[in-house]
């Protein structure tokens, strides 16, 4: 006997509520709540591209008076010359080292990362499940975790100013062979990969010309978040350039490292006022800071630049990867 | 299906396997009950050690930039500093020296004001953009995100000049607070805010995205259902979709936890940035760095970052094994 297929469907039309006071209040409510917070995220950010188009003299001292103003396109080209001529260091080799070490971080991580999910996913082999596992700790770690005991390792293995140092961690990319993993680990996949060993594929063939082509989404979203955590990562070149050298340690052996410095350092390098204190929480004394003291003696405009010179490039790949980005935390991972 | 005469041993056999046996004494079958053995279910994977190929690159580099490091500070932090074992005391002597205490009750400070921020800003504001236009709610959340980029130093610098008088766009708030200079906004019983507000600013967003994927999870069929039930927006938001977000927001908390016991370059910049006025050994890892960096006291740091460690894996620990986010299989 044949089943009998019954299709129920109701159709509920919504028509939109009709005005009212409480409806109305309520969308009052939503709309200042969201304009605050936007407000609050948008500010800084709006503070600091005005504030490249500014003009200081001396210090940051020198802005008071109207901070959200507008100054002038011809002052941005002056600040602009002023940032690459040298004053707050070497702005260029910072960009480049970061491109650098960001860019070798991002092809480890995908040409490593990606045949390992594969691997986890379709090959059954001893230890898989303890890698696999091992890989969801890591990708759950904070790296900053890991970062002290890294640069102690380099430091043994006299591999400090190495920038292997800093690549290999970058490199290091476990969340995208969980997502790789995740991406192989169906049966759509499995079915594929077992067609094309029948048609005379052999392992490697089935990656290059089955699951590699397959794989493109995952290889931009592996790209781009772990290109945005290598480049703005601080902690790690900073231990690895510049705690030893520069902190001004008792045992220092090696020169500050400043020609190796990605920007994040560079940025940070703005504030290094002068040897540290000593050992002892310091008490309020007399003395009170009256303002942000840098290194150099730039504006505040010109290192205003330079931060977003610093950022511009993560603000690009966040542009044009908004969508794989939202689709990446929706896979509930944070890196 | 068998076409074999119900009661024959191909029939037994295919039976059990249907079931998950395997017909271990097959000759024997005529006895009252044939023995069998439970198979695990299939694999649908290749068995075969090409595995090894493509997991090799990846296992190795886990290996030099994971387990080494982690077990050369487990070997240093069980070590005096020529290498002699030294069980425990460096643990106890980074602990007595007095700042560690002091170090994990201004984070947990810290922490306090961020985790209820990011408790109450990151799931209410995904509950309200959940209620707008998809566009417009894209759009609310990119604003969100867009500070993610400013991580790590660039954040700290930027904050430190708004945070300025006279510099500040919020310079109205400052000085109804009574600060004049820097100084003034940069007293420690304001550190654990500054910080939270730093780390929300550029973290918050983050989070907006995974609550807002959450929530689009939740079936459509469930909240028209509860519309015709009578459900207004408000208890749809409260009594529906908050219990169906609950394990990310619980994923969030997690995370959330393990990075902030971590906090380094707030501290450490603001601390370079406030020389003399705010401690360089304010949080557990800017302690641990000091201790390594100015001192060469590797011990004692190594131990401190295995405390840290510890911590960071209880968190990931609870994430993988007790709670359903990440399957393994």
């Amino acid at each position: 006997m044949r089943p009998l297929n019954i299709s129920l469907r109701f159709d509920v039309s919504v028509t939109p509520q009709p005005w009212t006071l409480a409806s109305g209040l309520r969308r009052l409510v939503l709309w200042a709540v969201l304009a605050v917070v936007a407000v609050f995220f948008a500010v800084p950010i709006v503070w600091l591209l005005l504030e490249t188009t500014r003009a200081g003299q001396t210090g940051p001292d020198s802005q008071v008076g109207a901070p959200l103003a507008f100054g002038s396109l011809h002052q941005l080209v002056q600040n602009w010359q002023v940032l690459f001529s040298g004053l707050v260091g070497q702005i260029g080799t910072w960009l480049a080292n970061s491109a650098l070490y960001s860019g070798s971080g991002v092809l480890i991580a995908v040409g490593l990362g990606v045949p390992a999910g594969y691997g986890l996913a379709t090959f059954d082999f001893f230890g898989r499940r303890l890698l696999l596992f091992a890989t969801m700790i890591a990708m759950l770690i904070p790296s900053t975790a890991l970062v002290l005991p890294l640069v102690l390792e380099a430091h043994s293995l006299g591999m400090l100013s190495s920038p292997l140092a800093v690549i290999l961690p970058y490199g290091f990319f476990p969340f995208g062979v969980y997502i790789a993993y995740l991406y192989f680990n169906t049966p759509r996949v499995f079915g594929l990969l077992a067609a094309a060993r029948s048609d005379g594929c052999n392992e490697w063939q089935a990656f290059r010309h089955v699951a590699l082509p397959l794989s493109t989404p995952i290889l931009g979203l592996v790209v781009v978040l772990d290109f945005i955590a290598s480049w703005t990562n601080y902690f790690l070149p900073w231990g690895m350039y510049l705690a030893f050298g520069c902190a001004g340690s008792a045992g220092t052996t090696i020169a500050c490292q400043t020609t190796r410095y990605p920007v994040t350092l560079g940025v940070a390098q703005q504030l290094m006022a002068g040897a540290p204190a000593p050992f002892a929480i310091p008490q309020p004394a007399s003395v009170t800071l009256q303002s942000l003291q840098m290194q150099t003696n730039a504006p505040a405009s010109v290192e205003a630049l330079l931060i977003l010179v610093s950022v511009a490039p993560v603000i690009v790949v966040l542009v044009i990867a908004q969508r794989w980005i939202a689709s990446g935390r929706l896979q509930g991972i944070f890196v | 299906m068998s076409r074999e005469r119900p009661g024959s041993l191909e029939a037994v056999r295919e039976a059990a396997e249907l079931l998950g046996y395997r017909l271990v004494s097959a000759r024997r079958w005529k006895r009252r009950r044939p023995r069998l053995r439970r198979v695990r279910p299939q694999s649908p994977r290749r068995r075969s050690r090409a595995g090894y190929l493509f997991v090799a690159g990846y296992a190795l580099l886990l290996g030099v930039v994971g387990l080494w490091p982690a077990g050369y500070a487990l070997n240093l932090a069980l070590t005096t500093f020529d290498g002699a074992f030294s069980g425990v005391s460096n643990f106890t002597g980074s602990y007595n020296q007095g700042f560690l205490i002091p170090a994990f009750e201004n984070v947990g400070k810290f922490m306090l004001i961020w985790l209820t921020a990011l408790i109450v800003m990151v799931i209410g504001l995904s509950l309200l953009m959940h209620t707008l236009a998809r566009r417009v709610g894209a759009a609310f959340r990119f604003i969100f995100y867009v500070p993610a980029a400013f991580a790590g130093s660039a954040s700290v610098l930027l904050w430190l000049f708004l945070l300025q008088p006279g510099l500040s766009p919020w310079d109205f708030v400052l000085h109804a607070l009574g600060y004049k200079t820097l100084g003034d906004t940069l007293i420690s019983g304001n550190l654990p805010v500054i910080y939270a507000l730093i780390a929300f600013w550029t973290g918050a967003g983050s989070w907006i995205l995974v609550i807002h994927g959450a929530l689009t999870n939740v079936p459509e069929d469930v909240l028209e259902a509860a519309a015709l039930d009578g459900a207004g927006p408000l208890q749809t938001a409260l009594r529906i979709k908050l219990p169906m977000i609950k394990k990310w927001v619980v994923y969030m908390l997690i995370v959330a936890l393990a990075g902030g016991t971590q906090l380094f370059a707030e501290p450490q910049l603001v601390s370079v940035a406030n020389l003399g006025l705010v401690s360089p050994v304010w949080s557990p890892n800017t302690l641990a760095t000091y201790l390594a960096f100015q001192y060469n006291n590797f011990n004692y740091a190594a131990a401190i970052s295995i405390d840290l460690l510890v911590v960071a894996l209880v968190c990931a620990g609870i994430l993988v094994f007790r709670t359903r986010l990440f399957k393994a299989d």
